[in-house]
């Protein structure tokens, strides 16, 4: 076991005078501020001790010392530690060392400085576009300060992502941006050999709404929870949480146990609804509908007790920086755990009606392979990575909220496939269950909102990890002068699944491409959250209703 | 192995049978907490701008037209529903009603003006002091406020005392292109 010391004194050892300054301000986060010359052995010494990457962030602190400040953030799961590496550069120059290739998953968050701040990475495998749309001009970097969180600037004509080449003797099939299986707008180009899937390439941050400019630039410290929470549709106290989290660390404030127990109870019933929710599109996407129907009949019951309780079916609004907005009455608690118990029985049965059904087995055993050590490579989280034998869970390697009181098993197993994932979410849904029976026994009395007289601090840094149902979130926080945070990073799970997914198709057949895209639970919208978008490229037409209906009624009978 | 699971699959779907709901062909009554549409209570509202500052969709706004007159506009196109304009009103002018049927092609169907003849307080023209120690609800817009209810933007500007520069420049407000 490793401890902030010694992981201190290794890197002093080793580095010396390269390594500017330590700061561990609260327990389990080590923040190390290291020469930017020296960033991609520091970062590869991390992952030799057993660290995990999670997410760069990059910020814009011009204003202050003429630099961008870049940090690499990561886990250290056994030892219940994150370490995050700060370095910066002068603005004038702000060049890195890329770490991707050593750490691959790092890719799409140095490509987003790229786009975002103007940063170079020397070594980068594939510095291209990312996030900002194909017709926003060149060197206009929008997270810089400078630049206006609103500024609109005119629509450019004739440009157009360029995809990868395909490999050799290889046909390019198109999927996307919309598609009937993938219900949110991406595009992947698939590049086939046959029926044989030889690679992909993603151009996607469609839908990138700047959310983390507008909160950075516009929003006060307790508004920032309600646009958090809107980053998911499925998963949004998740979000709320984990910034929630960054932020009470910040400002360093202990929120009741009580309102620690309600998060963690907010948190369980979006895991059983979204697993659920998760079960019913797979066996849609492979054509079987009866569990969909099934899984979503069942779902509906806890829908609709997070309408009585919060107020609303899903967004539930419940979780505010210092507590929360709404308590659990005796009476609620009682109807929660009378509605787990039907969608427990009622599970068991789908589960036994589907586990021996071949054509499940047929369609997600054997798809979608990759290794441990690929996973591990890739940095992959939640089901995706515990189906394929990663055994890391952020509720159990890092406790927040009141799981530090629960006993709960991870599921884990090694099937490495997408029927790997559908065995561990549905283990993980009766898990959940348990847990939120726990969480109800055991809640202390208390009140449900802790409230703060002091000012925040400016220019605290704090970084908060919470276990989505679809992997583990990360948030990064810098707080700011007034009111707001500074900067603000979110990485949802879809952020590192989503790489890893090329690795996925390869040598798969073309027809499991939406079970094996849709077994990571993609949630393209979560991924492409930051900055803003003009996506009026081109000259925009209006066609009415009744146009559409009549192009669409052409193109159907013309076939006839 | 494979027709026992067929027949167990068969007997699922038979025993709920049909749960979907006949809505909108019938009623369906909301929980008693239901977060809906917002109502404003003119009687009891005081202007103090609360609920604007804490909106976090941004969809109240304040334009102050003259020292006496406040006009506040709750525009519902953009409403979240989150509830937290109901939570700060130090006043209870806000309920959250169980209207939730709001689609609409014109957004005037949803909107709510307010005009609202203020008092001047005499430490700072407008107060609100929603007597919390909170920090972290501090206001961030205090005094005479000056949205573009037109193009329903906020402006980033107040002051302490009535500026009709400002109420001229608001006006004007274009959003920044390159
Ligand atoms: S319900 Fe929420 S979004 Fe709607 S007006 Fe109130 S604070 Fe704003
Ligand atoms: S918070 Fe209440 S009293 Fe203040 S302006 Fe809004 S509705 Fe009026």
């Amino acid at each position: 076991m490793l401890t902030i010391e010694d992981v201190k004194k290794q890197l002093k050892d080793k580095y010396q005078s390269d390594i500017r300054n330590f700061e561990h301000p609260y327990g389990t986060r080590l923040f190390v501020d290291v020469d930017r010359s020296r960033i991609r052995d520091i970062s590869n010494d991390i992952i030799r001790m057993g660290g995990r990457y999670l997410v760069s962030v990059g910020y814009d602190n011009i204003a202050r010392d003429k630099t961008l400040g870049l940090v690499h953030t990561f886990s250290l799961d056994a030892e219940d530690m994150f370490i995050c590496l700060r370095t910066s550069a002068p603005v004038d120059n702000p060049e890195f060392d890329s770490i991707t290739p050593d750490i691959p998953n790092a890719g799409w968050s140095e490509r987003e400085y790229i786009d975002l701040l103007g940063m170079k990475f020397t070594g980068h495998p594939k510095p291209k576009r990312l996030i900002l749309a194909d017709d926003w001009p060149e060197g206009l970097y929008p997270l810089r300060k400078e630049v206006p969180w609103n500024m609109m600037p005119p629509a450019a004509e004739n440009v157009a992502y360029q995809l990868d080449d395909a490999p050799e003797g290889c046909t390019t099939i198109p999927i996307g941006p919309f598609h009937p299986t993938l219900h949110e707008p991406e595009h992947f180009a698939v590049y086939v050999d046959g029926e044989t899937i030889k690679g992909c390439d993603y151009r996607g941050f469609m839908v990138h709404r700047g959310l983390e400019k507008l909160c950075q630039t516009q929003l006060t410290y307790n508004e920032v929870p309600f646009i958090a929470e809107r980053i998911c549709g499925i998963c949004g106290s998740v979000h709320a949480t984990s910034y929630s989290q960054a932020l009470e660390l910040a400002a360093g404030i202990t929120i009741s146990r009580r309102a620690e127990y309600i998060r963690t109870i907010m948190l369980e019933i979006e895991r059983i609804h979204s697993h659920l929710l998760w079960l019913g599109v797979a066996g849609h996407l492979i054509g079987f509908d009866t569990v969909f129907m099934q899984a979503w009949r069942v779902r509906e019951r806890i829908m609709w007790f997070g309408e009585k309780l919060t107020g609303n079916r899903k967004t539930y609004g419940m979780i505010v920086a210092g507590g929360v907005r709404r308590d659990i009455s005796p009476e609620l608690a009682d109807e929660l755990l009378a509605v787990l118990k039907t969608i427990e029985k009622e599970l068991v049965t789908i589960h036994k009606a589907i586990a021996g059904d071949g054509s499940i087995h047929r369609r997600t055993k054997g798809v979608g392979c990759i290794t441990t050590e690929e996973t591990k490579l890739w940095s992959l989280v939640g089901p995706v990575a515990r189906a394929r034998g990663v055994d890391i869970d952020t509720r159990r390697d890092h406790p927040y909220a009141a799981y530090d009181d629960m006993t709960f098993d991870v599921p884990v197993v090694d099937s490495c496939d997408v029927w790997g994932t559908v065995v561990v979410r549905i283990l993980e849904t009766f898990e959940a269950i348990k847990i939120i029976r726990q969480a109800v026994e055991k809640m202390p009395a208390g009140p449900i909102m802790t409230e703060f007289s002091e000012e925040i601090e400016p220019l605290r840094h704090s970084i908060s990890a919470v276990e989505a149902p679809r992997g583990e979130v990360v948030h990064y926080l810098i707080t700011g002068e007034e009111n707001r945070p500074e900067r603000w990073r979110v990485r949802a799970p879809t952020y590192p699944n989503l790489q890893g997914v090329p690795a996925m198709l390869l040598n798969n057949q073309f027809a499991d491409f939406p079970i094996i895209v849709g077994s990571i639970d993609p949630c393209f919208s979560c991924t492409d959250r930051v900055m803003k978008v003009d996506v009026r490229s081109g000259t925009a037409v209006r066609v009415s209703g009744s146009d559409l209906e009549k192009i669409s009624r052409a193109k159907k009978f013309a076939g006839r | 192995m494979w027709l026992t699971s067929k027949l167990k699959q068969v007997l699922m779907v038979i025993k709920p049978g049909v749960v979907t709901l006949k809505y909108p062909f019938e009623p369906r009554p909301v929980p008693k907490d239901f977060r809906g549409q917002p109502s404003w209570d003119h009687h009891k509202c005081v202007g103090c701008g609360g609920c604007a500052a804490h909106c976090p969709a941004r969809t109240i706004l304040i334009r102050d037209v003259c020292q006496d007159l406040r006009i506040m506009l709750y525009d519902g196109s953009r409403c979240t529903y989150c509830g937290r304009c109901a939570d700060v009103c130090p006043e209870g002018a806000i309920t959250m009603t169980e209207q939730f049927e709001l689609a609409t092609n014109d957004r005037n169907d949803i909107t709510v003006n307010m005009e609202l003849f203020m008092l001047t307080c005499q430490r700072c023209g407008r107060c609100y002091n929603m007597e919390t120690t909170n920090m972290i609800d501090k206001m961030g817009l205090r005094g005479f406020r000056y949205d573009n209810l037109e193009v329903r933007a906020v402006i980033q500007k107040a002051t302490e005392h009535f500026d009709e520069k400002l109420l001229e420049e608001s006006d004007r407000y274009k959003r920044p292109q390159k």
